[in-house]
């Protein structure tokens, strides 16, 4: 009986102790690691294709987590497969798990940029974007266009990988054709690079 | 590699204590809902208390990194229901996830009822996702801490989480000395 009041006591001073303890969070002060940032963007490991993570998705690669940081309105209107929504205010909230691999991306690329960089200020490393967002998950996932004379095996799986989320490749020759048939699938034709 | 040993170590431990506790004996944890033997809810706190303390002070101290730890995210209400629906299963079979394996282990057939139960329940949610996807993702808080609930700091709640927990436990030891 003594042992375990002994035990209780410890467990109130260690408990009582933690307010004055100041914050938990080696982390929480960590600046901004510019070189590793310059470095990242220099080898171009701080983004990821729509293809190659649509390919990560479709192969349930380990630790993937998507993350969509437009709003929820946003979101449930149209989302990539298997993402969640955690809004840009939000991100900050959020826990990462050092084994996963954090895929970001927004409405076209911008915001999914900056919360990398948000990310980064936070200590979380293994985190990537995809440059195009949403955009980029249409045209080169969903409905991207074939060029005529693109070989049968890699026709194969880009239709595969296509079908697989339910889209559909267009094939098209010239760049007069790339706007009719967006405008056909019901998108619109948007500038490139943000 | 290495993290699946320190794993199955954890794994060891862990049921080794819940059997030395006594958490699979079904009887034993079925009386706990009708406050005649608060053995779970003894194991319960004081490993909250232990882990919680240990999580703070290691954090701390600087022996590991608090702010890697996964913090599951909170869906209020299909986490409400599938509360109510575990509570009811708990009372109904006197034993948790945790203490079937250990009562199969140790050679208890209820065990292996449960477990049975767990993996049919498991593969029927699995199968009805499709349809029940929507509920399952509705209600969302994000991980939702204590912390962030009450906008108290971490270092308080942590201190009041051991008062309340110890004040019960002393209660609990009071009450039994007095039987």
């Amino acid at each position: 009986m003594k042992f375990v009041r002994q035990l209780g006591i410890s467990a109130l001073v260690l408990g009582l102790g933690a307010p004055f303890a100041g914050s938990l969070f080696r982390t929480q002060p960590r600046g901004l690691d510019l070189d590793s940032i310059a470095r990242a963007i220099d080898e171009g490991t701080d983004h990821v294709s729509a293809r190659q993570l649509a390919e990560w998705i479709r192969d349930r690669r380990p630790g993937l987590r998507v993350i969509d940081v437009r709003s929820p309105a946003e979101f449930r209107d149209d989302a990539i497969p298997t993402a969640e929504n955690v809004p840009i205010d939000q991100l900050t909230k959020s826990h990462f798990a050092p084994g996963q691999t954090i895929v970001l991306y927004s409405q076209e690329g911008a915001h999914a940029g900056q919360a990398w960089v948000m990310l980064r200020s936070l200590g979380v490393t293994q985190a990537v974007f995809v440059p195009g967002g949403l955009a980029d998950w249409h045209e080169e996932v969903l409905y991207p266009l074939l060029p005529a004379n693109v070989s049968p095996a890699e026709r194969a799986q880009i239709d595969a990988l296509s079908h697989y989320f339910g889209g559909a490749p267009r094939i098209g020759a010239e760049q007069g054709s790339d706007v009719a048939s967006a405008a056909m699938s019901g998108q619109r034709p948007r500038r490139r690079g943000c | 590699m290495n993290n699946l040993l320190i794993a199955g170590g954890i794994g060891v431990a862990f049921g080794c204590a819940l059997e030395c506790a006594g958490l699979g004996d079904p009887p034993k944890l079925a009386r706990q809902f009708y406050l005649r033997d608060f053995t779970v809810l003894k194991v319960m706190l004081s490993a909250m208390l232990t882990a919680m303390l240990g999580a703070f002070w290691g954090g701390r101290l600087g022996m590991f990194d608090s702010a890697a730890f996964y913090v599951p995210d909170t869906y209020l209400l299909p986490q409400l229901l599938g509360g109510m629906v575990f509570g009811l299963g708990f009372v109904l079979s006197g034993l948790c996830p945790g203490t079937s394996c250990v009562a199969l282990a140790s050679g208890r057939i209820e065990g292996a009822a449960t477990m049975l139960g767990l993996f049919a329940g498991v593969l029927l949610v699995g199968l009805a996702f499709p349809a029940i996807e929507a509920f399952y993702r509705s209600t969302p808080y994000g991980s939702l801490t204590l912390e962030r609930l009450t906008g108290l700091p971490y270092g308080a709640m942590v201190a009041l989480v051991t008062v309340v927990a110890v004040s019960v436990l002393a209660w609990i030891a009071k009450c039994e000395a007095g039987r």
